[in-house]
């Protein structure tokens, strides 16, 4: 049986766009930083630096979007049963110690 | 016997005015003494009164200041007079309290003339506050015992980790310090959760209950993450010596030492200051101040982020340039000697990556303008130009594709030929007869077998 199928092209940046989502801010800067010095020291076969570049842009996007829409939680710990913290939320008229 | 006085050496001098030290016998009319003279004399005098060296001073402090080189000038009042006192900058570091306008002091030092400016001044090396002696000696016999323990060391102190998910806050809920930090967070860093372990900080029972919320906050885990938090923020505000002494407790003080989190300490006004802070991986002046310290700015993370944008897109920018120059350098060698099949392909291959990243770049860098432009002056010129000159280099690519069209080399009759397993056919050898290969035409592919295979000469 004939495969017909031409090479494929590595590094489609679209594969894991879940995992971006979840990807907290410091690990994708970090990333960023790597792909960027990747891309800046050179001598990458170009597939590799172009997957590279776009792995590097949704990076960028990721932590641009993080910047601009994050809201602040705000939550409490309370002594729980047995002396294991719980989180609760902030109510305004919540006192120092329970 | 009476100390000798500027007055006691002023016979009437003569006339021309003698120097001081001219013999009693040129004398005759009254001498005349430069300012510098006087000053001298003055200083002299107090200088050698038992009275105004090594004294203790109780008063009111008046208005404070602190000059650029790091002195700090007050005056000391009480209902009938003013003394003018200043502390040396290397003086002011070993002070337990730094005089705060309103505040009643008992400070120690010498009165001296300060000559150039006739004036007389307390020149303060200790500092007590009046009627928390006792608490003041607490304060000090406590940070000598602790910092003997090595509580204070500087080799102790934990960096802050740079991008905290979550900071730990270890305060009351009442009062403006929850609120003042809650709203620098907000600004600076949003993305991070702020976790509250309250706590009472003044009064009967502070200092357990500081403790307490601090193990209470080493004790908690997140559930879905398993992780704790980044950053611990102890605060309060300001507030007399006695209301900030939970904060001088040794249990405190040694629970923040032992916290298995970075602590950043905020208690008090800029001139508070309590052994917590001594102890904290990093030392705040205030609650709002903590806050800063304990995450980073958002703006200027924005701004990091365009650097690297641009970064991204020129380092993928000067790729797409190197291939094209290569590319035309195999062009030339296509033209010069006959061309083999396999140079289409990978100029076929090469110029749909360079096609992707010219769209992708060209969007990408389309979008850089407008970040740049909106970030204005407080991006680095040199970056508009790296993204103008990446920008430049693109268009050119984008040009040299044009005319690189690797299907216009099938058009002339030649063809790709790959084995099953989808690798370009370029060398007869290791091939076998049966073999099933596919050929690409201009226009469709074609399944073809292999009659016999020979010499992989030209």
């Amino acid at each position: 049986v004939t495969d017909t199928t031409s090479t494929p092209i590595p590094g489609d940046g679209a594969l894991d766009a879940d995992q971006m989502a979840a990807l907290p801010f410091d690990k994708a800067l970090e990333e960023l930083q790597r792909v960027v010095s990747r891309l800046e020291e050179g001598g990458l076969p170009l597939e590799e630096s172009i997957a590279l570049y776009e792995r590097g842009a949704a990076l960028h996007d990721h932590c641009a979007r993080l910047l601009d829409s994050a809201e602040l939680r705000v939550q409490r710990l309370v002594d729980g049963p047995g002396g294991a913290p719980r989180l609760m939320d902030l109510r305004p008229d919540d006192g120092d110690d329970l | 016997m009476a100390t000798p006085g500027l007055w006691d050496e002023a016979p009437a001098p003569a006339e021309p005015p003698a120097r001081r030290g001219a013999g009693p016998e040129e004398q005759s009319g009254p001498r005349v003494l430069s300012v510098a003279e006087v000053t001298r004399a003055i200083r002299d005098t107090i200088r050698r009164s038992p009275g105004l060296s090594g004294v203790w001073i109780e008063g009111e402090v008046g208005q404070v200041t602190v000059s650029s080189a790091g002195h700090c000038y007050f005056t000391l009042k009480d209902e009938k007079a003013q003394l003018r006192c200043m502390i040396f900058r290397d003086d002011r570091m070993g002070l337990p309290l730094e005089p705060r306008t309103g505040i009643r002091i008992v400070a120690h030092g010498r009165v001296d003339v300060f000559e150039p400016q006739g004036a007389y001044q307390l020149y303060v090396d200790g500092i007590q506050p009046a009627g928390v002696g006792d608490l003041a000696l607490q304060f000090e016999a406590l940070k000598a015992r602790l910092a003997a323990d090595g509580l204070f060391e500087a080799s102790r102190k934990r960096p802050i980790p740079p991008w905290p998910r979550m900071v730990g806050v270890v305060t009351s809920l009442s009062g403006a310090v929850l609120h003042d930090i809650h709203r620098v967070l907000a600004r600076r860093w949003p993305m991070a959760r702020l976790i509250v372990s309250p706590c009472k900080v003044q009064g009967a029972g502070a200092a357990e209950s500081i403790v307490r919320a601090l193990r209470r906050m080493e004790r908690w885990t997140d559930a879905d993450s398993g992780r704790a938090v980044d950053v611990v923020i102890v605060a309060r505000g300001g507030g007399s010596l006695e209301d900030l002494w939970a904060f001088n407790e040794e249990s405190v003080v040694r629970a923040i030492a032992a916290h298995s989190r970075p602590v950043v300490v905020g208690v008090g006004h800029e001139t508070d200051v309590t052994l917590s802070e001594f102890a904290a991986d990093l030392r705040a002046a205030t609650p709002s101040v903590a806050a800063e310290l304990a995450v980073p700015d958002r703006g200027q993370q924005r701004q990091h982020l365009v650097a690297l944008q641009s970064a991204l897109a020129i380092g993928a920018a000067q790729h797409v340039a190197r291939t094209r120059a290569s590319l035309h350098a195999e062009r030339r060698a296509l033209e010069t000697f006959r061309p083999a099949a396999y140079l289409a392909v990978e100029r076929e291959r090469i110029g749909l990556l360079l096609d992707r990243a010219t769209r992708a770049l060209g969007s990408r860098l389309h979008g850089d303008r407008a970040v740049l432009a909106r970030s204005g002056d407080r991006l680095p010129t040199l970056l508009r130009a790296r993204t103008a000159v990446a920008r430049a280099s693109l268009t050119h690519s984008a040009a040299g594709l044009a005319a690189l069209d690797p299907f216009a080399t099938l058009e002339r009759g030649y063809a790709i030929v790959r084995s099953g397993d989808g690798r370009v056919v370029v060398d007869a050898a290791g091939r076998t007869a049966g073999e099933v290969l596919e050929v690409r035409l201009a226009r469709g592919l074609l399944d073809v077998s292999i009659e016999s295979v020979r010499d992989s000469g030209t």
